[in-house]
């Protein structure tokens, strides 16, 4: 479905990734683990268009998508629920999710259904729909971030380290829904710092080091892997 | 007649007219601080858009004979369709270039406007008549017909820009840019679509303006120079990128310009700005209504 081919991505002539390869399945909810300053945020800045590649392909559903400029990617169905959630602060929640559907903004209908399956996904929002977004809690705010980013009905949902700043039970909830998100037939592409948590409901995963992609496989092999341990999971 | 009464009078009658001042102020500096909210550009050139929009409808009016209105509406139209051609043409090109670039391109168009101005119209002084010149009085205050149009218009004008950016989803996307850019990218908002109908609007804006002011001043060339200074006074004030702060500092500076003209000296009257500018980047150089750090 998503697939980097030799992605690689200067800052100036810095290069903060290297000749990055990963693939994702359609339905698949995959993981890239690395610590702060890693990449993570740089490859999924490059995958939603904020970033062009140097050198290196992007396919995404058959497509070439390196290139295309944010609003053209998000149309072709990947969205992104960003670091620092980027929310538009001094508009209500409602707002937020209405924009957060821009791209179907002609479908009124669709839209109005997306609106209920968010609120019965996070009945808390509905509560909140009328406060400006910039007054909510951290973990609300970053509720509205996902909702928002579902709301353009994706294919693929990319979320960078969603579980940053919430407290510990949040965190949990937080996890419980992605992965509901993935059952219901969205591809998630996660970037997570918190490795026991995200490697619990992720199919397979990857860790990036330095800009580079060091290692992949499944879940479990993530898992027992003596390097994650040491440094994501602290065993 | 009381002195007291006359006093109250002569009072009010500086309000009306720093209201009037305020209208026209307030809806140039809407147009700038709404591209500057979007596109961090500080249009120098937007009091010479100003300025092309009062001879639009001032070559309407005299050449095809066009009613006050209908003239309006063409300039305004006009003006629109050249805000987005500047976008397009102009300023999009440097969008990825250094910011100091599309300053510089903005104070070329100033000179460009001025240039073809003077080309077409010349450099004399020109009155536009308004239909609208006969005076009325109420409780005391006199003021013509035009300047209370001025006064209303820039009301419904002011409203009806409030109701499209907030309830309309077109409207919406200029806000949400404004408050955060990359969250509008993400949710698949067409960046270069946003600057192009911010451009438009607000040299629509900015024509809306110079017409209905053009009955009241003169117009000629280098008319906007002063509009232009004035209105980033009053962005600088308000809080740049600030629409609340746009009107309300505009109406400030207008009556602030109108009382001190009349109480202090009318010689003043264009010093009361910069008086205000220097005082509001000593005491509080964000502006009235700046947006907080985020």
């Amino acid at each position: 479905m998503l697939k980097l081919i030799d992605v690689s991505v200067k800052y100036g002539s810095y290069e903060a990734l290297h000749s990055i390869n990963l693939h994702l399945n359609e339905g698949e909810l995959v993981v890239l683990l690395g610590a702060n300053g890693a990449g993570k945020s740089t490859i999924f800045r490059t995958i939603s268009g904020l970033l062009q590649p140097s050198t290196g392909h992007i396919h995404f559903m058959g497509q070439s998508i390196g290139g295309w400029s944010p609003d053209r990617i998000v149309k072709a169905g990947i969205a992104q629920c960003p670091e620092g959630r980027k929310l538009f602060l001094d508009m209500s929640v409602l707002k937020n999710l209405i924009l957060g559907g821009y791209v179907h903004r002609k479908d009124k209908a669709g839209t109005a259904r997306m609106l209920k399956q968010i609120f019965e996904l996070f009945p808390i929002l509905y509560d909140k729909k009328d406060q400006a977004a910039g007054s909510l809690s951290g973990g609300q705010q970053q509720m509205v971030a996902i909702a928002r980013a579902l709301m353009a009905k994706p294919k693929l949902l990319l979320l960078d380290e969603p579980s940053v700043g919430l407290a510990p039970l949040v965190v949990e909830q937080m996890f419980e829904t992605i992965a509901e998100i993935n059952r219901n037939g969205t591809s998630v592409l996660l970037a997570e710092q918190n490795a026991y948590a995200a490697l619990q409901i992720a199919h397979r995963g990857y860790l990036i080091e330095n800009g580079r992609l060091v290692l992949e496989g499944s879940s479990s092999k993530l898992r027992n892997n003596e390097e994650v341990k040491r440094a994501y999971i602290g065993a | 007649m009381p002195l007291g009464v006359m006093e109250m009078e002569l009072f009010f009658q500086q309000i009306v007219n720093g209201l009037v001042l305020g209208s026209i102020y307030s809806l140039v500096a809407l147009g700038i601080t709404l591209i500057y909210g979007i596109m961090q550009l500080p249009n120098f050139a937007h009091g010479h858009l100003y300025m092309l929009g009062a001879y639009l409808t001032l070559w309407m009016m005299t050449i095809y004979g066009f009613r006050y209105w209908t003239a309006i509406l063409v300039s305004v139209a006009a003006l629109f369709l050249i805000g987005m051609l500047l976008e397009r043409l102009v300023f999009r090109p440097l969008h990825n270039a250094p910011h100091i670039n599309s300053m510089i391109a903005a104070v070329g168009v100033m000179l460009f406007l001025e240039a073809v101005a003077r080309k077409l119209w010349g450099s004399d002084y020109r009155r536009l008549d308004s239909p609208y010149g006969e005076v009325i009085s109420v409780f005391g205050v006199t003021i013509t017909q035009q300047r209370v149009i001025i006064i209303v218009a820039a009301i419904i004008l002011m409203i009806g820009l409030n109701l499209f950016l907030k309830r309309t989803v077109i409207g919406s996307t200029i806000e949400a840019m404004a408050q955060n850019r990359e969250g509008a990218f993400l949710v698949g908002i067409d960046a270069n679509k946003v600057s192009l109908l911010t451009f438009g609007i607000a040299a629509g804006l900015a024509a809306a303006a110079a017409s209905l002011a053009a009955p009241i001043n003169l117009v000629y060339p280098s008319m906007g120079a002063m509009v232009n200074l004035k209105a980033f006074v009053i962005i600088v004030l308000g809080g740049m990128g600030s629409i609340p702060g746009a009107v309300i500092g505009g109406y400030i500076l207008g009556l602030a310009e109108s009382i001190s003209g009349t109480y202090i000296n009318s010689e003043y009257k264009d010093l009361v700005a910069f008086v205000i500018l220097i005082l509001i980047l000593t005491v509080k150089p964000t502006g009235l209504f700046a947006k907080e750090a985020r």
